[in-house]
């Protein structure tokens, strides 16, 4: 940890003095000791706010669309899962990979503040760190060993790259992870296992708790659009009442335009304040493209067209019958 | 507020005895923005559209209903009709009543409940229709005849005839096609060659045709009146221009491995080579894969030979692009292949021909100069048996469903050849039903019979089996039900025709579709026989179906026709109704742009005003006169920037609003 | 109105009318309700199409707002893959509506309600007889109430 943040430090300041960036996004610490936030720097005597450490799972790739409109070149630390969103970024055309060094992060997998609260570990939390498959964590109480697996955010339970696919300077870690190659999908087999009466009560609850905040939205590295349609009321396809069929209506087509080229990167459910499960919605989505289509790859090739604008003759038909009819 | 006019058809009694087409009026005029309902026993007549335009006149309509038969049917009636009154025609919706209501349904009432609902649809979709102008495109003046066949030939010459510059891209080194391997023809058994050759020649010396053999599409882009197509013109390593097509270089060379695939296979050819001798051009190509010179290095006979200095082995394939504003597709057929038919032992016994193999046996040019001779031994065969539809009409995956319609006469062809130069030889041909619908044709199959004594016998063959130095064939009298066993010399197998194995390929470059046997799909199958669903571009010959001689030619000149109305028209119309894009919401993702069949949309770069600042953006663009308006693109922006003219997204949903009323 | 008048007339006033929205493509699926209709073939008049130049151009949102409004049961018809007037729109849509069928069914909405064919313009009978099994599978799912806005009279 101390060695990442030496590093980056390192590489901020250098890339800042030496004007290969005029901007760097990275992390820095919250107000609590489990929380890390986003930071933007451009002087050199704030480049010593930087840190790396369990709570660093913000996705800052998004930020780039924004600072780029007042900064030529940025610097940005990126994870694994950020990483591919910012590949959907460049492939959106949304930032132009030439404006940024990516200073690429191994991550190994970030602790979820809502596991350890559960625990009731979070109060008097003084100092927590990394022992390989260790967590060490010291409270009010005293110092305590726990298994660092049963505190990882969901998604870094099934992370594929903990490493980034993309980068200008891999800041190298002796820390490496190793990526988890099968995804079971369990979350989403256990409500497909569900009849459709169960399931429509499941999502119902789920939808209704939606306050449309569209903080999952305006995280998501993949829902980049200028203005997007549900703040386009002029369009007429759904308005912004508090009605079941709206929220309803907003969450299926959010996950329908980010089918193919959702990164699965768990940042909409992370940030969202009601806790509504969107992340299995768009694993829903990957999960069917998986089976379908073969491997699911967004946010691995920046020039490669995702699955909806793309085809091939022998694709699977769920719809044919028959030619000819009785 | 809108003045829209609703006119409800009676249809004599095709509507008005199921709907109630006053209710359907009453209910109309209650709905928003309708100033007038009416109905009327045929709108379609002459005083029914009088009727909608005196209407439009007077009570100043700005939008008209129209709830009537299919709009497939008079839509443009209507919309002509409108456009006389004044009205911008686009402003026309029509109500399917008829098709999709009174014909469908028998309960009165029903009938005339969803009748309301259809209108009201189309009152709610009308409502948001825009006053729509179609642009105005030109048209290159020039044609692109894909296939060197009969039916290319024949095409090429008609639209040269008419002024037009034409080329012909053919795939291998020569023109002619499948006909120069025929020796006779069917009914009138004249001389394959004979009629073929003159044209062949005719083509390549028209001023107004230019011929790219050994020459295939690379890619095809652009629209009706304005395709460009890059077309592969492959290495001959001969230079046309110098050759004087003496045949020394071919007399010469060594390599002598290859099999001939003019001749079927039954003869090898030299790896230079002219597929023919009536060859056009008469110039030879090097077959690379089997010359010396490329493979090892060493040899160069043929351009040691050559004293016009025409062989050229450093030559390279080169491209051309070129415009065109019309395209007529005749790339022909092919046998199928006959791996799956075990049991006539095709490719086992050397004395089990193909149609097309006894083609190139019985031809003076042929092999054998003419003379019957069994592959195996180059012996006169006593016994001959014709097995027809090898594949064809065959219901298991191993064949074709299909007809393929040339069989039976050629067949009849085969026998009387034979019996004619050879009474002695016996002849059977196996048949399931002998079917000769054409001009003369029964009468001449009947000849076969009569005349020549062929022996036809009703049944399929079960098994062809090599015994020694016969082949012995079993098969069943359908008619009688005795099984016969023939011990034959030579077996001659009516192999099913199948589309090009690349027709699939050639049609997605194209943007046409095929169908289930990989043949061409022609616009309507009765009214629209040589169009594609692209506009201009052209059918002829077997790539759409199996055809015989007649019929392709036929086609030919039809599609020919065709082609000479588009190139004589000085603009054509676009269809309006096409994308567009609100380059303030589009958000620049370029999404749409892998979708588009027509790479109609591309991207550009704005620059606008934003707080005093010059802001670029990257949007997409709609060439408006490449898109056909799917609206495929529509569906793929998430922000909604892109909309279909004429089947907008407000449209379509307040006609699902309308219905679910 | 006759909807209302007519439903005050019916004795059984519980009977259950599903509402089919069937959205057809104009060069297949629309001319073979056409020729469905030439033929005289007979389905249900609960089943009200909307003319789309591809199937290509349904968008999801139209589906959704077709539930939301009251349709039981929504149909999209296009030309068979390969057979596209486009060429390739119905290549598109058949993945689109893969995956939205997909979704829809993973949301609650029971899968007999979308339905999804490819009816060429010669399929008239084909037209028929999927119009006639979706009605009736709608018909024994019974009224569609989900996604359904409450604002919305039907």
């Amino acid at each position: 940890m101390e060695e990442m943040i030496s590093k980056m430090k390192k590489i901020a300041y250098e890339d800042l003095s030496t004007k290969k960036v005029d901007r760097v996004i990275g992390f820095g610490k919250g107000d609590f000791i489990y929380e890390a936030n986003p930071i933007f720097i451009s002087n050199l005597e704030e480049v010593d706010l930087l840190v790396w450490d369990l709570f660093c799972v913000n996705n800052l790739s998004k930020y780039l669309i924004n600072e780029l409109k007042n900064y030529q070149k940025i610097g940005i630390f990126l994870k694994g899962c950020d990483s591919l969103g910012f590949n959907q970024l460049v492939k959106d055309n949304k930032v132009d990979p030439d404006n940024v060094i990516v200073y690429g992060v191994p991550c190994e997998g970030m602790i979820d503040p809502n596991k350890l609260s559960k625990k009731n570990l979070l109060k008097d939390l003084r100092y927590l760190r990394r022992v390989d498959e260790k967590l060490i964590i010291v409270t009010k109480q005293g110092e305590k060993e726990l298994i660092a697996k049963d505190y990882e955010y969901d998604k870094c339970l099934k992370c594929k790259h903990p490493n980034p696919v993309v980068y200008s300077e891999l800041l190298e870690s002796n820390t490496l992870r190793n990526s988890i190659l099968t995804d079971d999908f369990e979350e989403v087999d256990r409500i497909e296992d569900m009849n459709s009466e169960e399931r429509y009560e499941y999502w119902s609850e789920q939808f209704s708790k939606c306050i449309r905040c569209y903080a999952c939205r305006n995280i998501c590295p993949v829902c980049s659009c200028d203005k997007c349609i549900f703040d386009n009321l002029d369009i007429g396809v759904s308005g912004k009442a508090k009605v079941d069929s709206e929220d309803q209506f907003f969450h299926i087509v959010r996950a329908y335009h980010v089918a193919g080229r959702c990164v699965d990167c768990g940042e909409c459910s992370r940030v969202c304040p009601e806790s509504i499960a969107i992340d299995k919605l768009n694993r829903k989505i990957i999960k069917d493209i998986t089976e379908i289509y073969g491997e699911y790859d967004a946010g691995l090739n920046p020039s490669k067209s995702s699955v909806l604008v793309n085809y091939k003759l022998e694709d699977f038909d769920p719809f044919e019958t028959s030619k000819g009819g009785k | 507020m809108a003045r829209i006019g609703v006119f409800v058809c009676w249809c004599g009694s095709n509507i008005a005895a199921t709907v109630d087409v006053k209710e359907v009026a009453k209910e109309a005029a209650k709905m928003s923005g309708v100033v007038l309902s009416t109905d009327y026993q045929y709108m379609c007549s002459e005083i029914g559209q009088n009727l909608l335009r005196n209407a439009i006149k007077k009570e100043k309509l700005d939008r008209v209903v129209v709830a009537a038969c299919s709009p497939r049917m008079h839509e443009v009636t209507f919309r002509k009709a409108a456009e006389l009154a004044g009205l911008n025609p686009y402003l026309v919706e029509i109500a399917n009543i008829r098709e999709h209501c009174s014909w469908v349904h028998k309960n009165k009432d029903e009938a005339t409940e969803k009748a309301i609902a259809l209108v009201r649809a189309a009152v709610a979709k009308v409502t948001l229709n825009q006053e729509l102008i179609p642009g105005e495109i030109g048209i290159e003046k020039r044609a692109l005849v894909i296939g060197g066949g009969i039916a290319g030939i024949q095409t090429a010459l008609d639209i040269a005839d008419a002024g037009y510059m034409v080329d012909v891209i053919e795939k291998t080194p020569s023109i002619g096609g499948k006909m120069a391997q025929i020796d006779k023809t069917f009914p009138t058994l004249d001389c394959s060659a004979c009629i073929l050759t003159p044209k062949m020649v005719d083509a390549s010396m028209h001023p107004n045709i230019n011929l790219h053999t050994y020459s295939e599409v690379e890619k095809v882009s652009g629209y009706v009146g304005n395709f460009e197509v890059t077309i592969n013109k492959k290495a001959r390593s001969v230079i046309i221009e110098k050759c004087s097509g003496c045949g020394v270089c071919i007399e010469k060379c060594p390599s002598r491995k290859t099999k001939s695939e003019f001749e079927e296979g039954l003869v090898n050819r030299k790896a230079i080579y002219t597929p023919f001798p009536q060859a056009v051009p008469n110039v030879p190509v090097i077959d690379r894969e089997a010359c010396i010179k490329f493979k090892t290095g060493k040899c160069g006979i043929c351009k040691k030979v050559c004293t016009a200095e025409a062989i050229d082995f450093e030559q390279e394939d080169t491209k051309i692009i070129q415009k065109y504003g019309a395209i007529v597709v005749s790339t022909g057929y092919d046998l199928i292949d006959l791996a799956k038919f075990g049991e006539y032992a095709y490719g086992e016994d050397p004395d089990v021909i193909t149609s097309l193999e006894f083609e190139r046996i019985t031809n003076a040019a042929g092999p054998t100069a003419g003379k019957l001779l069994r592959p195996s031994n180059n012996e006169k065969p006593e016994k001959v048996v014709f097995i027809q539809c090898v594949g064809s009409r065959d219901k298991t995956c191993r064949g074709k469903t299909y007809c393929s319609k040339i069989c039976c006469m050629y067949t009849a062809k085969h026998a009387m050849l034979i019996k004619e130069k050879y009474p002695d030889i016996e002849v059977h041909v196996f048949y399931i039903d002998v079917r000769t619908p054409g001009k003369n044709f029964d009468e001449f199959q009947r000849r076969a019979v009569e005349e020549y004594g062929v022996n036809y016998i009703k049944g399929m063959v079960g098994k062809v089996f090599p015994d020694g130095d016969k082949l012995r064939v079993y098969g069943v009298d359908a008619l009688s039900g005795d099984t016969i066993e023939i011990d034959a010399d030579l077996v001659v197998l009516a192999a099913a025709t199948k589309a090009k194995e690349d027709a699939e390929e050639l049609g997605r470059k194209l943007s046409i579709s095929t169908d289930t046997n990989n043949f061409f799909t022609e616009a309507h199958p009765k009214l629209r026989p040589v169009e594609t669903h692209s506009a201009g571009i052209y059918l002829a010959g077997a790539c759409q179906g199996p055809k015989d001689i007649p019929e392709t030619v036929a086609q030919a000149s039809a599609a020919a026709s065709k082609a000479i109305i588009l190139l004589s028209k000085s603009k054509l119309i676009n269809n309006p109704c096409v994308a567009k894009v609100d380059e303030t919401i589009c958000c620049g993702c370029l999404e749409c742009t892998n979708i588009c069949p027509y790479e109609a949309i591309a991207s550009t770069i704005i620059e606008y005003r934003d707080h005093g600042k010059m802001i670029k953006k990257l949007v997409s663009e709609v060439n408006e006169a490449l898109c056909q308006g799917c609206g495929g693109c529509t569906v793929t922006c998430r922000p909604g920037a892109i909309d279909l003219k004429g089947f907008s997204n407000k449209q379509i949903l307040a006609e699902v609003d309308a219905l679910c009323f | 109105m006759l909807l209302e008048s007519k439903e005050n007339l019916t004795i059984d006033k519980e009977e259950f009318k599903p509402l089919i929205v069937a959205f057809c493509c104009n060069w297949c699926s629309y001319a073979g309700a056409d020729l469905a209709g030439t033929s005289r073939l007979n389905y249900p008049a609960n089943i009200r199409i909307i003319k789309v130049p591809c199937s290509c151009r349904v968008n999801p949102n139209f589906v959704l707002r077709a539930f939301q409004n009251g349709a039981d049961g929504v149909v999209i018809a296009g030309c068979h893959p390969g057979d596209c007037h486009y060429s390739t729109g119905n290549y598109f849509a058949r993945r689109r509506l893969t995956l939205f069928t997909s979704l829809l069914n993973y949301i609650g909405i029971e899968s007999e309600r979308l339905k999804v064919d490819w009816i060429s313009a010669a399929e008239a009978n084909k037209f028929a007889t999927v119009m006639n099994d979706v009605l009736e599978k709608v018909h024994k799912l019974g009224p569609n109430r989900k996604l359904r806005d409450v604002r919305w009279k039907r």
